[in-house]
Protein backbone atom coordinates (compact mmCIF):
# COMPACT_ATOMS: atom_id res chain seq x y z
CA UNK A 1 0.00 0.00 0.00
CA UNK A 2 1.53 3.58 -0.89
CA UNK A 3 2.62 5.92 1.83
CA UNK A 4 1.83 9.19 0.18
CA UNK A 5 -0.61 10.27 -2.33
CA UNK A 6 0.00 11.04 -6.43
CA UNK A 7 0.22 14.81 -5.34
CA UNK A 8 2.36 14.31 -2.79
CA UNK A 9 4.91 11.79 -4.78
CA UNK A 10 5.30 15.06 -6.60
CA UNK A 11 7.06 16.66 -4.15
CA UNK A 12 9.98 14.09 -4.43
CA UNK A 13 10.15 14.38 -8.53
CA UNK A 14 13.38 16.53 -8.59
CA UNK A 15 15.04 14.61 -5.93
CA UNK A 16 14.27 11.06 -7.44
CA UNK A 17 15.21 12.44 -10.72
CA UNK A 18 18.72 13.60 -8.75
CA UNK A 19 19.57 10.22 -7.83
CA UNK A 20 17.86 10.79 -4.38
CA UNK A 21 15.25 7.58 -3.35
CA UNK A 22 13.20 9.04 -0.60
CA UNK A 23 11.58 5.29 0.84
CA UNK A 24 7.71 7.18 0.91
CA UNK A 25 8.68 7.43 -2.93
CA UNK A 26 10.03 4.36 -3.74
CA UNK A 27 7.27 2.87 -2.47
CA UNK A 28 4.61 4.77 -3.93
CA UNK A 29 6.33 4.55 -7.03
CA UNK A 30 5.98 0.74 -6.47
CA UNK A 31 2.75 0.63 -5.82
CA UNK A 32 1.68 3.56 -8.29
CA UNK A 33 1.35 2.46 -12.03
CA UNK A 34 0.50 5.94 -13.10
CA UNK A 35 3.66 7.53 -11.18
CA UNK A 36 6.09 4.59 -12.23
CA UNK A 37 5.11 5.40 -15.94
CA UNK A 38 5.70 9.03 -15.22
CA UNK A 39 9.26 8.55 -13.34
CA UNK A 40 10.23 5.99 -16.38
CA UNK A 41 9.38 8.42 -19.04
CA UNK A 42 11.32 11.51 -17.21
CA UNK A 43 14.24 8.89 -16.65
CA UNK A 44 13.79 8.36 -20.52
CA UNK A 45 13.84 12.18 -21.11
CA UNK A 46 16.93 12.98 -18.60
CA UNK A 47 19.30 9.79 -20.68
CA UNK A 48 18.01 11.40 -24.08
CA UNK A 49 18.89 14.95 -23.27
CA UNK A 50 22.52 13.17 -22.05
CA UNK A 51 23.07 11.32 -25.39
CA UNK A 52 21.99 14.37 -26.99
CA UNK A 53 24.56 15.73 -29.58
CA UNK A 54 24.95 12.25 -31.46
CA UNK A 55 22.31 11.28 -33.10
CA UNK A 56 18.73 12.23 -33.74
CA UNK A 57 16.86 11.21 -30.68
CA UNK A 58 12.87 10.62 -31.15
CA UNK A 59 10.67 9.85 -27.83
CA UNK A 60 7.53 7.91 -27.73
CA UNK A 61 4.52 9.42 -27.86
CA UNK A 62 3.49 8.27 -24.30
CA UNK A 63 6.44 10.78 -23.22
CA UNK A 64 4.29 13.63 -24.55
CA UNK A 65 0.78 12.31 -23.40
CA UNK A 66 1.87 11.71 -19.81
CA UNK A 67 4.06 14.70 -19.23
CA UNK A 68 0.97 16.85 -20.85
CA UNK A 69 -1.39 14.83 -18.21
CA UNK A 70 0.93 15.45 -15.54
CA UNK A 71 1.23 19.28 -16.46
CA UNK A 72 -2.14 19.90 -16.46
CA UNK A 73 -3.32 18.10 -13.31
CA UNK A 74 -0.92 19.88 -11.65
CA UNK A 75 -2.53 23.16 -12.62
CA UNK A 76 0.71 24.40 -14.66
CA UNK A 77 -1.35 24.25 -18.08
CA UNK A 78 -4.43 25.98 -18.29
CA UNK A 79 -5.74 25.58 -21.52
CA UNK A 80 -5.88 21.93 -22.77
CA UNK A 81 -6.37 22.44 -26.04
CA UNK A 82 -4.35 25.01 -27.20
CA UNK A 83 -1.36 22.82 -24.81
CA UNK A 84 -2.62 19.95 -26.91
CA UNK A 85 -2.07 21.63 -30.24
CA UNK A 86 1.48 22.88 -29.03
CA UNK A 87 2.35 19.30 -28.40
CA UNK A 88 1.18 17.80 -31.40
CA UNK A 89 2.74 20.93 -33.37
CA UNK A 90 5.84 19.55 -31.31
CA UNK A 91 5.55 15.75 -32.26
CA UNK A 92 5.33 17.44 -36.56
CA UNK A 93 8.46 19.07 -36.32
CA UNK A 94 11.11 16.58 -33.58
CA UNK A 95 11.69 14.18 -36.70
CA UNK A 96 13.12 17.01 -38.85
CA UNK A 97 16.95 17.27 -39.14
CA UNK A 98 19.05 19.32 -36.73
CA UNK A 99 16.00 19.98 -34.46
CA UNK A 100 18.09 18.75 -31.40
CA UNK A 101 18.14 22.27 -30.05
CA UNK A 102 14.69 22.33 -31.09
CA UNK A 103 14.11 19.37 -28.73
CA UNK A 104 15.95 20.43 -25.83
CA UNK A 105 13.62 23.82 -25.74
CA UNK A 106 10.86 21.61 -25.07
CA UNK A 107 12.87 19.69 -22.26
CA UNK A 108 13.80 23.09 -20.99
CA UNK A 109 10.26 24.16 -20.96
CA UNK A 110 8.85 20.61 -19.49
CA UNK A 111 11.79 20.34 -17.20
CA UNK A 112 11.15 24.57 -15.80
CA UNK A 113 7.23 23.23 -15.45
CA UNK A 114 8.04 20.16 -13.22
CA UNK A 115 10.57 21.85 -10.71
CA UNK A 116 8.20 24.64 -10.36
CA UNK A 117 5.24 24.37 -8.25
CA UNK A 118 4.05 20.93 -8.37
CA UNK A 119 1.56 21.67 -5.09
CA UNK A 120 0.36 24.59 -4.13
CA UNK A 121 2.73 25.19 -1.52
CA UNK A 122 5.87 27.70 -3.82
CA UNK A 123 8.91 27.83 -1.99
CA UNK A 124 10.62 30.46 -3.57
CA UNK A 125 13.95 29.69 -3.25
CA UNK A 126 13.35 26.31 -4.69
CA UNK A 127 11.82 27.78 -7.78
CA UNK A 128 14.79 30.08 -7.91
CA UNK A 129 17.44 27.11 -7.63
CA UNK A 130 15.19 24.64 -10.16
CA UNK A 131 14.69 27.36 -12.87
CA UNK A 132 18.75 28.41 -12.63
CA UNK A 133 19.74 24.58 -12.84
CA UNK A 134 17.57 23.69 -15.69
CA UNK A 135 17.90 26.88 -18.33
CA UNK A 136 21.07 27.10 -17.68
CA UNK A 137 22.09 23.66 -17.48
CA UNK A 138 20.41 22.80 -20.96
CA UNK A 139 21.20 26.11 -22.51
CA UNK A 140 25.02 25.53 -22.13
CA UNK A 141 23.56 21.78 -23.73
CA UNK A 142 22.20 23.44 -26.66
CA UNK A 143 24.36 26.16 -27.40
CA UNK A 144 26.98 23.97 -29.62
CA UNK A 145 23.88 23.05 -31.50
CA UNK A 146 22.29 26.60 -32.02
CA UNK A 147 25.56 27.69 -33.07
CA UNK A 148 25.66 24.73 -35.94
CA UNK A 149 22.67 25.71 -36.58
CA UNK A 150 22.87 28.98 -37.43
CA UNK A 151 25.88 28.94 -39.19
CA UNK A 152 24.64 26.46 -41.69
CA UNK A 153 22.97 29.12 -42.96
CA UNK A 154 24.41 31.45 -45.31
CA UNK A 155 26.64 34.06 -44.47
CA UNK A 156 25.14 36.32 -47.44
CA UNK A 157 23.81 39.53 -45.71
CA UNK A 158 21.98 40.42 -48.62
CA UNK A 159 19.54 37.70 -48.23
CA UNK A 160 16.54 39.29 -46.49
CA UNK A 161 15.35 35.61 -45.15
CA UNK A 162 18.55 34.95 -43.81
CA UNK A 163 18.80 38.30 -42.26
CA UNK A 164 15.42 38.09 -40.94
CA UNK A 165 15.93 34.63 -39.57
CA UNK A 166 18.65 35.87 -37.23
CA UNK A 167 17.47 39.52 -36.42
CA UNK A 168 15.00 37.26 -34.95
CA UNK A 169 16.68 34.78 -33.30
CA UNK A 170 18.31 37.63 -31.65
CA UNK A 171 15.27 39.28 -30.56
CA UNK A 172 13.80 35.91 -29.36
CA UNK A 173 17.36 35.56 -27.23
CA UNK A 174 16.98 38.83 -25.52
CA UNK A 175 13.45 37.59 -24.99
CA UNK A 176 14.11 34.85 -23.12
CA UNK A 177 17.36 36.60 -20.67
CA UNK A 178 14.87 38.89 -19.74
CA UNK A 179 11.80 36.60 -19.00
CA UNK A 180 14.32 34.33 -16.97
CA UNK A 181 15.61 37.86 -15.15
CA UNK A 182 12.00 38.35 -14.25
CA UNK A 183 11.48 34.92 -13.09
CA UNK A 184 14.59 34.80 -11.04
CA UNK A 185 13.12 38.03 -9.52
CA UNK A 186 9.84 36.80 -8.87
CA UNK A 187 10.10 32.82 -9.63
CA UNK A 188 6.10 32.55 -8.75
CA UNK A 189 4.83 35.17 -11.54
CA UNK A 190 2.78 32.82 -13.29
CA UNK A 191 2.71 35.35 -16.16
CA UNK A 192 6.42 35.55 -16.59
CA UNK A 193 6.63 31.80 -16.88
CA UNK A 194 3.77 32.04 -19.21
CA UNK A 195 6.35 34.35 -21.31
CA UNK A 196 8.94 32.03 -21.01
CA UNK A 197 7.33 29.38 -22.59
CA UNK A 198 6.34 31.09 -25.27
CA UNK A 199 9.48 32.25 -25.95
CA UNK A 200 11.13 28.93 -26.22
CA UNK A 201 8.73 27.86 -28.48
CA UNK A 202 9.42 30.59 -30.68
CA UNK A 203 12.72 29.62 -30.45
CA UNK A 204 12.74 26.08 -30.88
CA UNK A 205 10.35 26.86 -34.09
CA UNK A 206 12.57 29.17 -35.57
CA UNK A 207 15.49 27.21 -35.21
CA UNK A 208 13.42 24.52 -36.99
CA UNK A 209 13.33 26.83 -39.94
CA UNK A 210 16.11 27.88 -40.13
CA UNK A 211 17.77 24.27 -40.20
CA UNK A 212 15.41 23.60 -42.90
CA UNK A 213 17.13 25.99 -44.70
CA UNK A 214 20.64 26.00 -44.13
CA UNK A 215 22.07 25.56 -47.70
CA UNK A 216 18.53 26.44 -49.71
CA UNK A 217 19.42 30.24 -49.85
CA UNK A 218 21.87 32.14 -50.40
CA UNK B 1 16.75 78.67 -89.51
CA UNK B 2 13.11 78.58 -91.37
CA UNK B 3 10.21 78.06 -88.66
CA UNK B 4 9.78 74.46 -90.51
CA UNK B 5 12.91 73.07 -89.39
CA UNK B 6 13.00 75.21 -85.59
CA UNK B 7 9.54 73.17 -85.53
CA UNK B 8 10.63 69.65 -86.31
CA UNK B 9 14.21 69.98 -84.70
CA UNK B 10 11.86 70.64 -81.24
CA UNK B 11 9.44 68.11 -82.26
CA UNK B 12 12.85 65.68 -82.15
CA UNK B 13 13.63 67.15 -79.31
CA UNK B 14 10.52 66.40 -76.97
CA UNK B 15 10.26 63.27 -78.92
CA UNK B 16 14.02 62.21 -77.32
CA UNK B 17 12.93 63.56 -74.34
CA UNK B 18 9.68 61.37 -73.63
CA UNK B 19 11.73 58.53 -74.67
CA UNK B 20 14.51 58.37 -73.24
CA UNK B 21 12.94 58.04 -69.59
CA UNK B 22 10.60 54.66 -70.75
CA UNK B 23 13.53 53.32 -71.57
CA UNK B 24 15.60 53.70 -69.07
CA UNK B 25 12.42 52.20 -66.44
CA UNK B 26 12.54 49.57 -69.26
CA UNK B 27 16.21 48.92 -68.53
CA UNK B 28 15.77 49.24 -64.57
CA UNK B 29 12.67 46.88 -64.59
CA UNK B 30 13.42 43.25 -63.22
CA UNK B 31 14.10 41.15 -65.80
CA UNK B 32 10.77 39.30 -65.78
CA UNK B 33 11.00 37.77 -69.04
CA UNK B 34 9.15 34.33 -68.61
CA UNK B 35 5.46 34.29 -68.28
CA UNK B 36 3.64 30.85 -67.31
CA UNK B 37 -0.88 31.16 -67.80
CA UNK B 38 -2.07 27.77 -66.69
CA UNK B 39 -6.04 27.03 -66.41
CA UNK B 40 -7.04 24.25 -64.14
CA UNK B 41 -10.68 23.24 -63.90
CA UNK B 42 -11.83 22.49 -60.41
CA UNK B 43 -14.75 20.90 -58.09
CA UNK B 44 -15.61 22.70 -54.90
CA UNK B 45 -13.17 23.14 -52.27
CA UNK B 46 -10.06 22.73 -54.30
CA UNK B 47 -6.90 23.24 -52.45
CA UNK B 48 -4.24 25.09 -53.87
CA UNK B 49 -0.09 24.76 -52.78
CA UNK B 50 2.24 27.63 -53.37
CA UNK B 51 5.70 27.91 -52.51
CA UNK B 52 7.49 30.39 -53.37
CA UNK B 53 10.69 31.59 -51.88
CA UNK B 54 11.15 35.25 -52.86
CA UNK B 55 7.98 37.23 -54.53
CA UNK B 56 4.76 39.20 -54.91
CA UNK B 57 1.73 36.30 -54.96
CA UNK B 58 -1.57 37.75 -55.12
CA UNK B 59 -4.85 35.64 -54.96
CA UNK B 60 -8.12 36.91 -55.78
CA UNK B 61 -11.70 34.74 -55.54
CA UNK B 62 -13.57 34.58 -59.16
CA UNK B 63 -17.39 33.04 -59.37
CA UNK B 64 -15.80 30.46 -62.21
CA UNK B 65 -14.60 26.64 -61.09
CA UNK B 66 -11.49 27.34 -62.61
CA UNK B 67 -7.95 28.65 -61.15
CA UNK B 68 -6.02 30.47 -63.55
CA UNK B 69 -2.40 30.91 -62.78
CA UNK B 70 -0.23 33.65 -63.90
CA UNK B 71 3.46 33.52 -63.26
CA UNK B 72 6.46 35.53 -64.18
CA UNK B 73 9.48 34.81 -63.44
CA UNK B 74 13.33 35.34 -64.79
CA UNK B 75 13.22 31.76 -66.16
CA UNK B 76 17.58 31.27 -66.55
CA UNK B 77 17.83 29.71 -62.88
CA UNK B 78 14.14 28.91 -61.73
CA UNK B 79 11.23 27.30 -63.31
CA UNK B 80 7.20 27.31 -62.05
CA UNK B 81 5.65 24.17 -62.16
CA UNK B 82 1.87 24.14 -61.94
CA UNK B 83 0.52 20.54 -61.52
CA UNK B 84 -3.20 19.48 -60.80
CA UNK B 85 -3.72 16.38 -58.76
CA UNK B 86 -7.59 15.53 -58.19
CA UNK B 87 -8.88 18.83 -56.74
CA UNK B 88 -5.81 19.98 -56.07
CA UNK B 89 -3.31 22.17 -57.84
CA UNK B 90 0.14 22.45 -56.89
CA UNK B 91 2.33 25.64 -57.76
CA UNK B 92 5.76 25.51 -56.81
CA UNK B 93 9.00 28.00 -57.70
CA UNK B 94 11.39 25.06 -58.42
CA UNK B 95 15.58 25.96 -57.98
CA UNK B 96 17.28 24.62 -61.51
CA UNK B 97 20.89 26.06 -60.45
CA UNK B 98 23.58 24.60 -57.62
CA UNK B 99 23.88 28.62 -56.70
CA UNK B 100 21.37 31.16 -56.93
CA UNK B 101 20.76 34.66 -55.12
CA UNK B 102 17.03 35.48 -53.38
CA UNK B 103 16.76 37.78 -56.59
CA UNK B 104 17.06 34.63 -59.29
CA UNK B 105 14.60 32.90 -56.95
CA UNK B 106 12.14 35.52 -57.43
CA UNK B 107 8.72 34.61 -59.08
CA UNK B 108 5.29 37.00 -59.12
CA UNK B 109 2.15 34.89 -59.25
CA UNK B 110 -1.15 35.97 -60.30
CA UNK B 111 -3.60 33.78 -59.09
CA UNK B 112 -7.46 33.68 -59.58
CA UNK B 113 -9.49 30.84 -57.72
CA UNK B 114 -13.34 30.00 -56.53
CA UNK B 115 -14.48 31.38 -53.89
CA UNK B 116 -14.75 28.35 -51.62
CA UNK B 117 -11.33 27.61 -52.78
CA UNK B 118 -8.46 26.61 -49.95
CA UNK B 119 -5.09 27.76 -49.95
CA UNK B 120 -1.83 27.16 -48.50
CA UNK B 121 0.61 29.38 -49.02
CA UNK B 122 4.87 29.34 -48.13
CA UNK B 123 6.31 32.18 -49.19
CA UNK B 124 9.72 33.65 -47.48
CA UNK B 125 9.92 36.96 -48.87
CA UNK B 126 8.10 39.40 -51.03
CA UNK B 127 4.51 40.11 -50.03
CA UNK B 128 1.34 38.21 -49.93
CA UNK B 129 -2.06 39.52 -50.83
CA UNK B 130 -5.45 37.77 -50.61
CA UNK B 131 -8.57 38.88 -51.48
CA UNK B 132 -12.73 37.90 -51.42
CA UNK B 133 -11.15 33.85 -50.55
CA UNK B 134 -13.92 32.42 -48.15
CA UNK B 135 -12.42 28.83 -48.12
CA UNK B 136 -9.76 27.70 -45.04
CA UNK B 137 -6.15 29.50 -45.58
CA UNK B 138 -2.79 28.91 -43.93
CA UNK B 139 0.30 31.69 -44.74
CA UNK B 140 3.47 30.90 -43.85
CA UNK B 141 6.54 33.44 -44.27
CA UNK B 142 9.85 35.10 -43.01
CA UNK B 143 9.63 38.48 -44.25
CA UNK B 144 6.98 38.55 -46.17
CA UNK B 145 4.01 40.71 -44.90
CA UNK B 146 0.33 39.64 -45.58
CA UNK B 147 -2.96 41.67 -46.69
CA UNK B 148 -6.24 39.41 -46.46
CA UNK B 149 -9.62 41.11 -47.18
CA UNK B 150 -13.02 39.54 -46.97
CA UNK B 151 -12.06 36.36 -45.74
CA UNK B 152 -14.35 34.15 -44.05
CA UNK B 153 -12.26 30.38 -43.63
CA UNK B 154 -10.45 29.23 -40.82
CA UNK B 155 -7.43 31.27 -41.02
CA UNK B 156 -3.85 30.85 -39.55
CA UNK B 157 -0.99 33.06 -40.40
CA UNK B 158 2.60 32.63 -38.85
CA UNK B 159 5.47 35.03 -40.14
CA UNK B 160 8.90 35.60 -38.69
CA UNK B 161 9.22 39.42 -39.65
CA UNK B 162 6.64 40.31 -41.81
CA UNK B 163 3.50 42.24 -40.82
CA UNK B 164 -0.33 40.99 -41.28
CA UNK B 165 -3.39 42.88 -41.94
CA UNK B 166 -6.78 41.92 -41.68
CA UNK B 167 -10.00 43.37 -43.31
CA UNK B 168 -13.41 42.66 -42.99
CA UNK B 169 -12.47 39.08 -42.51
CA UNK B 170 -14.86 36.60 -40.67
CA UNK B 171 -13.50 33.15 -39.82
CA UNK B 172 -11.39 32.22 -36.94
CA UNK B 173 -8.40 33.66 -36.65
CA UNK B 174 -4.96 32.80 -35.64
CA UNK B 175 -1.76 34.56 -36.13
CA UNK B 176 1.78 34.58 -34.64
CA UNK B 177 5.13 36.68 -35.59
CA UNK B 178 8.21 37.20 -33.64
CA UNK B 179 8.58 40.54 -34.58
CA UNK B 180 5.83 41.41 -37.39
CA UNK B 181 3.02 43.36 -36.54
CA UNK B 182 -0.82 43.02 -36.97
CA UNK B 183 -3.85 45.04 -38.14
CA UNK B 184 -7.06 43.29 -37.57
CA UNK B 185 -9.23 45.96 -38.72
CA UNK B 186 -13.50 45.70 -39.10
CA UNK B 187 -13.30 41.76 -38.06
CA UNK B 188 -15.93 39.95 -37.48
CA UNK B 189 -14.91 36.94 -36.18
CA UNK B 190 -16.09 34.32 -32.88
CA UNK B 191 -12.09 33.31 -32.45
CA UNK B 192 -9.43 35.53 -32.80
CA UNK B 193 -5.79 34.21 -31.23
CA UNK B 194 -2.74 37.16 -32.37
CA UNK B 195 0.84 36.47 -30.77
CA UNK B 196 3.97 38.06 -31.37
CA UNK B 197 7.17 39.41 -29.72
CA UNK B 198 7.84 42.79 -30.77
CA UNK B 199 5.25 43.69 -32.88
CA UNK B 200 2.42 45.86 -32.36
CA UNK B 201 -1.07 44.92 -32.50
CA UNK B 202 -4.19 46.47 -33.66
CA UNK B 203 -7.74 45.24 -33.04
CA UNK B 204 -10.53 46.95 -34.27
CA UNK B 205 -13.24 44.96 -34.83
CA UNK B 206 -16.28 43.63 -33.53
CA UNK B 207 -16.57 41.79 -29.95
CA UNK B 208 -19.20 38.64 -31.04
CA UNK B 209 -21.20 37.65 -28.23
CA UNK B 210 -19.56 34.12 -26.91
CA UNK B 211 -16.50 35.37 -28.86
CA UNK B 212 -12.53 34.85 -27.73
CA UNK B 213 -9.74 37.37 -29.06
CA UNK B 214 -6.59 36.59 -27.11
CA UNK B 215 -3.89 39.35 -27.97
CA UNK B 216 -0.31 38.90 -26.57
CA UNK B 217 2.92 40.08 -27.53
CA UNK B 218 6.53 41.07 -25.67
CA UNK B 219 6.60 44.48 -26.01
CA UNK B 220 5.16 47.40 -28.38
CA UNK B 221 1.68 48.22 -28.45
CA UNK B 222 -1.24 46.50 -27.74
CA UNK B 223 -4.65 48.53 -29.27
CA UNK B 224 -8.04 47.48 -28.96
CA UNK B 225 -11.17 49.77 -29.83
CA UNK B 226 -14.44 49.07 -28.59
CA UNK B 227 -18.16 50.48 -29.61
CA UNK B 228 -20.56 51.72 -26.48
CA UNK B 229 -22.69 48.88 -27.36
CA UNK B 230 -19.93 45.85 -27.51
CA UNK B 231 -20.20 43.50 -24.73
CA UNK B 232 -17.30 41.82 -23.44
CA UNK B 233 -15.13 39.99 -20.36
CA UNK B 234 -11.93 42.00 -20.67
CA UNK B 235 -8.28 40.76 -18.55
CA UNK B 236 -5.75 43.06 -19.63
CA UNK B 237 -2.14 42.44 -17.90
CA UNK B 238 1.13 44.09 -18.72
CA UNK B 239 3.53 42.49 -16.66
CA UNK B 240 6.16 45.52 -16.82
CA UNK B 241 4.28 47.82 -18.80
CA UNK B 242 0.75 50.13 -18.34
CA UNK B 243 -2.58 49.31 -19.25
CA UNK B 244 -5.13 52.57 -20.37
CA UNK B 245 -8.62 51.15 -20.45
CA UNK B 246 -11.01 53.38 -21.43
CA UNK B 247 -13.99 51.00 -20.92
CA UNK B 248 -16.23 51.57 -17.71
CA UNK B 249 -15.51 47.76 -16.16
CA UNK B 250 -17.83 46.09 -13.72
CA UNK B 251 -15.35 44.32 -11.44
CA UNK B 252 -15.26 40.72 -11.17
CA UNK B 253 -17.43 38.87 -8.50
CA UNK B 254 -14.60 37.16 -6.85
CA UNK B 255 -11.38 39.17 -7.32
CA UNK B 256 -8.58 37.91 -8.70
CA UNK B 257 -5.29 38.11 -7.07
CA UNK B 258 -3.84 41.12 -8.80
CA UNK B 259 -5.33 43.50 -6.83
CA UNK B 260 -1.79 44.22 -4.97
CA UNK B 261 0.12 43.63 -7.71
CA UNK B 262 2.47 45.69 -9.35
CA UNK B 263 2.04 45.46 -12.87
CA UNK B 264 -0.58 46.62 -14.82
CA UNK B 265 -3.55 45.44 -15.21
CA UNK B 266 -7.43 46.04 -15.90
CA UNK B 267 -10.07 42.93 -15.17
CA UNK B 268 -13.86 43.13 -15.79
CA UNK B 269 -16.85 43.11 -17.12
CA UNK B 270 -18.18 45.61 -19.92
CA UNK B 271 -21.77 45.67 -20.19
CA UNK B 272 -23.16 41.95 -20.07
CA UNK B 273 -19.36 40.99 -20.64
CA UNK B 274 -20.58 38.08 -22.96
CA UNK B 275 -17.25 38.27 -25.10
CA UNK B 276 -14.02 37.25 -23.67
CA UNK B 277 -11.37 39.39 -24.28
CA UNK B 278 -7.56 38.73 -22.93
CA UNK B 279 -5.09 40.60 -23.34
CA UNK B 280 -1.13 39.98 -22.44
CA UNK B 281 2.14 42.06 -22.75
CA UNK B 282 5.34 41.85 -20.99
CA UNK B 283 6.63 45.24 -20.76
CA UNK B 284 4.38 46.67 -23.50
CA UNK B 285 1.38 49.00 -23.27
CA UNK B 286 -2.13 48.32 -23.44
CA UNK B 287 -4.59 50.18 -24.95
CA UNK B 288 -8.67 49.62 -24.85
CA UNK B 289 -9.62 52.85 -26.42
CA UNK B 290 -13.43 54.17 -27.41
CA UNK B 291 -14.16 53.86 -31.12
CA UNK B 292 -14.21 57.75 -32.57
Amino acid sequence: MATIRCDEFANYLEPWLAGERHPDAQSHVRDCPRCRSLVEDLNLIQATARQWGGEQVEPPARVWTSLRAKLEEEGLIREAGRQRRWFNGWFTILPRPVLAGAYLAVLVAVGFGLSGPVSTRINKARWHDSVQATTMGINKQIAPQISNTTSSLPQDSKSVVTASLRQNLDIVDNYIQLCEKSINEEPENELARDFLYDAYQQKADLLAQMSDRGGNVQ
Amino acid sequence: MSTTQLASRIRTHVTAGLLAPGLLLLAASPALAHRLEKHFTVEPRAVITIHNPNGKITVRAWTKHEIMVVANHDGSKVEVTAEQTGNRVDLRTEQFAASVSPDDLRADYEISVPEDAELQIHDDSGEVTIMNVLGDMNVETVAAGVVVSDAAGYLTVKTVGGDFQCLRCAGRLEVSSISGSFKLVELRSYYVRAQSSTGSILFDGEFLPNGIYRLKNYSGKIEVRFSPGDSFDLNAKSLKGTVNNDAKLTPPAHPQKYNNSKFGYAIGAFNAGRAKVELASFDGTINVRKRD
